[in-house]
């Protein structure tokens, strides 16, 4: 007598049995002392990001919670996000399964239903993975909230807001590949978050004269008006959904907790009996999702991001190569054009200055005390570039790791291959940052006597001129030293987004900061020697301190570069292969 | 000249190839053949420098590769079964990376005759995204070729490509051969082999079972005499086979 089909079970034992091999694959791999250094370190970064407040009995984002502005603040940018999911399409990879999954679930007797359920249970691995970074991060915030309770609320909070991505990618890719009644189901959707957007903003037009008051003394004031605004009844009351989730994570007390509860559990149920609901459109959304994830990761793979060629069909014009010169040349080429034609580089750049320079001239123009606020934003955001830029740009060796065994075969020395990778990327993030001066170059054409009176901040601006390509450098050095040191681990594509994933790359930045922090040890302290034998801390000694600090890093660069191109030589094309 | 002696590559405790040892004269083209898992790609990548041999030595053009990595690896070229190309190169970028990456000299006026060699002409300005399976392939040669290399490493060159593809690419790789080039010919296609190449290499379970001409293997193993090239294979590596 046959069994009657289980695809329940089946998932389960897939899913169960894939989580297995692959931790037992990486304990595997921590057999290679190297590994084995790298696993020992990352559980320390672990325990020092996540415990090392365990003597004051909580955890380093606790204060976050306890704070008045989080909830309204936060619960805007969920409403925020959410509106991107509806009003673009969202992120189709939500609906997206394996390659595998498709050929073994989809031909098999399996319900849409059950199909469902399967993205649901593989999207609990991330969000339950989220819920514990989290839990321990905000523990012992928000008063008498016991461990058990925050990590229940984060984890509705986590599964609402996956829940809601699903559904409204599966809605909006169903629509645009329909026309007539799935078109018009995107409609309803659509005016309810328009209407929640637009009260949003009627309470933030409201309270425009007490934002620009509070403008004048600084971020907080800012923050706590705008706080204030999205409190009003309007704006409230749209937001209502929103904070039900959230209230839960940031709520002391166990009474008002167990308050909050019944609607966080109402708000998550109903998007779960909805998602389930449009099980019809999943199947096919999910298959057209899976199908756009394999051609965005060959492009990843290749390309990094986009369409190569524009609407029109044609190529991003890209600088000509001399057939004849240095050959790394050809390789550092070979990563512009890929910046050029795969990620839009140029235009993006043109877009990012433009944009900046209109906003430099328009808040010098309001006040002198908004173009400093602005001045001051646009250098905490080119710091913030300095090290989340080479994060983002990966035009580099870690493009190419899955072409290694072609990449091997060139007739260069390892290191010579690995500085030309690095050397391309360097200059182009580089230009990015530099393009940031266009700020300071509009204000000060906008006023000419502010470059008299500028005291420290025309040497502080060419010394971080000429200290952008060296901090990039050495960034990019140990973002691609990394990659060789560590392929099974590189990540080529972005799949792993959203809010499940916050957590890990959380720990991921910390952890490039981190050793980029050690690397400054000592060109820093050189510099600030330099600062304290002058006693000029605000002139051209700046420079000079930079320029030393520069070589001292470079210094560190050359000796590094060297043993990378050796482990470059030595790196085993299998290992590669067995990441990509 | 390609010259491999005892050349062993072990994955921890498993042996992909032991002890292999065989020369390939200017102008010879071998045939590698053995049945799926016996080392025949884990000994091209070897030959490309791409895999660090556990013992032994290679040497192209009389360079030994491990000592001198660099100039050996600027007089081969190696062509995977699976072409790698870069997706946002065209194709005659493809061969202005190559020229400048080797050095070419006369790359100018060589990149559209080895264009309409390989019939690529009309997909001079395409991206590889835009070629077929076999139009992927015949660029990979034609970067391989463009530098004229002294050994010439094909792993399954005819994949994908058409019948005419197929007899223009025997052309190409014959007339590199009268050139000069040393060629390994790796393929499961064993007409093509008996067509293009001057002797075999048959290897089972990492280890040479027969090298030489047809009439040579024969010569050594009587018992194969008088039996097609497919059951002189099975012959050899299949499991009643004796090494």
């Amino acid at each position: 007598m046959p069994q009657p089909p289980a695809p329940v079970p089946a998932m389960l034992f897939l899913y169960r049995r894939t989580a297995a091999n692959r931790l037992r694959q990486q304990v595997a791999r921590a057999k290679s002392p190297r590994y084995l250094a790298a696993v020992v370190m990352g559980m320390l970064y672990i325990w020092w990001a996540l415990f090392r407040n365990a003597q004051l009995g909580s955890g380093p984002l606790a204060k976050l919670v306890e704070t008045d502005i989080a909830v309204p603040i936060a619960s805007a940018f969920l409403l925020l996000s959410a509106a991107r999911w509806w009003l673009f399409g969202g992120e189709r990879s939500a609906l997206a399964f394996s390659q595998a999954e498709v050929q073994f679930l989809f031909p098999a007797p399996v319900s849409r239903r059950q199909l469902v359920h399967a993205k649901l249970m593989r999207m609990q691995l991330a969000i339950l993975l989220n819920t514990l970074i989290f839990s321990v991060l905000l523990r012992g915030g928000g008063g008498s909230v016991e461990g058990w309770q925050r990590g229940l609320s984060l984890w509705m909070l986590f599964s609402t807001l996956a829940l809601h991505r699903l559904g409204a990618s599966i809605v909006h890719a169903n629509a645009m590949e329909h026309v007539g009644t799935a078109r018009r189901r995107l409609i309803v959707p659509l005016l309810v978050f328009g209407a929640v957007l637009a009260a949003v903003i009627f309470g933030v037009v409201t309270a425009w004269p007490l934002l620009r008051v509070a403008s004048l003394s600084g971020v907080k004031a800012v923050l706590l008006a705008i706080t204030d605004a999205l409190r009003a009844t309007v704006p409230a009351a749209a937001l209502w959904p929103v904070r039900a989730v959230l209230e839960p994570v940031f709520l002391g007390g166990g009474t008002k907790w167990l308050a909050a509860m019944p609607w966080a559990v109402m708000i998550l149920s109903l998007h779960y009996l909805w998602v389930v609901r449009l099980d019809k459109a999943f199947e096919e959304a999910a298959l057209e999702a899976t199908q756009h994830r394999a051609e965005r990761q060959r492009r990843l793979r290749a390309s990094q991001m986009g369409n190569s060629r524009s609407r029109k069909g044609k190529l991003a014009t890209v600088p000509s190569l001399a057939l004849t010169g240095r050959p790394e040349m050809a390789i550092a080429w070979k990563n512009v054009v890929a910046a050029l034609r795969g990620g839009a580089w140029r235009t993006q750049l043109l877009t990012f200055t433009i944009g900046l320079a209109a906003l430099a001239a328009v808040t010098r123009s309001a006040s002198d005390r908004a173009g400093d606020v602005f001045m001051g934003v646009t250098f905490a955001w080119g710091a913030m570039l300095l090290f989340i830029g080479p994060l983002w740009m990966r035009f580099d060796l870690r493009l190419d790791l899955p072409r290694l065994a072609m990449l091997k075969t060139m007739p260069l020395p390892g290191w010579r291959i690995v500085a030309a990778e690095i050397a391309a990327v360097t200059a182009l993030h580089s230009i990015t940052v530099w393009s940031l001066m266009v700020v300071p170059l509009v204000m000060f054409l906008q006023e000419p006597a502010l470059l008299a009176e500028s005291g420290a901040t025309i040497p502080i601006i060419v010394s971080v001129a000429v200290g952008v390509p060296i901090f990039n450098a050495l960034m990019f050095t140990i973002q691609n030293g990394t990659a060789l040191l560590f392929p099974a681990w590189v990540r080529l594509g972005t799949e792993a987004r959203g809010f499940e994933t916050m957590g890990q790359n959380l720990l991921t930045t910390g952890a490039t900061t981190l050793v980029a922090a050690v690397a400054l040890v000592f060109p820093v302290g050189l510099g600030a020697l330099i600062l304290w034998i002058t006693n000029d801390w605000g002139g051209w000694s700046v420079l000079v301190a930079t320029i030393m600090a520069s070589a001292v890093v470079m210094a560190e660069l050359w000796p590094l570069l060297l043993w990378l191109g050796g482990v470059f030589e030595k790196i085993d094309v299998s290992e590669v292969a067995a990441s990509t | 000249m390609i010259d491999v002696i005892e050349y062993t590559k072990l994955y921890g405790d498993t042996v992909a190839v032991r002890s292999l040892s065989f020369r390939v004269a200017p102008g010879d083209v071998l045939g590698l053949v053995g049945p799926n898992g016996a080392g025949k790609t884990t000994t091209l990548r070897a030959l490309a420098g791409i895999l660090q041999p556990t013992s032994g030595s290679i040497r192209i053009a009389d360079i030994d590769l491990h000592t001198d990595p660099v100039a050996a690896k600027s007089r081969l070229a190696f062509i995977p079964d699976e072409p790698q190309l870069f997706d946002y190169l065209t194709v005659t970028e493809h061969l202005q990376f190559v020229a400048r990456l080797y050095g070419v000299q006369d790359a100018a006026p060589r990149i559209p005759v080895l264009l309409e060699e390989l019939e690529l002409t009309a997909k001079k300005d395409a991206l590889p995204t835009e070629l077929s399976r076999g139009m992927k392939q015949k660029l990979a040669i034609a970067c391989g070729l463009l530098h004229r290399p002294s050994a010439l490493l094909l792993d399954e060159p005819l994949t994908g490509l058409d019948p005419v593809g197929i007899r223009r690419m025997k052309e190409t790789i014959a007339a590199r051969a009268r050139e000069g080039a040393a060629v390994i010919l790796s393929s499961h296609l064993l007409h093509l082999v008996e067509e293009l190449c001057t002797r075999l290499l048959v290897i089972r379970q990492g280890q040479a079972v027969a090298l030489g001409t047809i009439a040579e293997i024969v010569e050594a193993r009587p018992e194969l005499a008088g039996r097609s090239l497919e059951e002189m294979f099975i012959a050899l590596t299949g499991d009643d086979a004796v090494s």
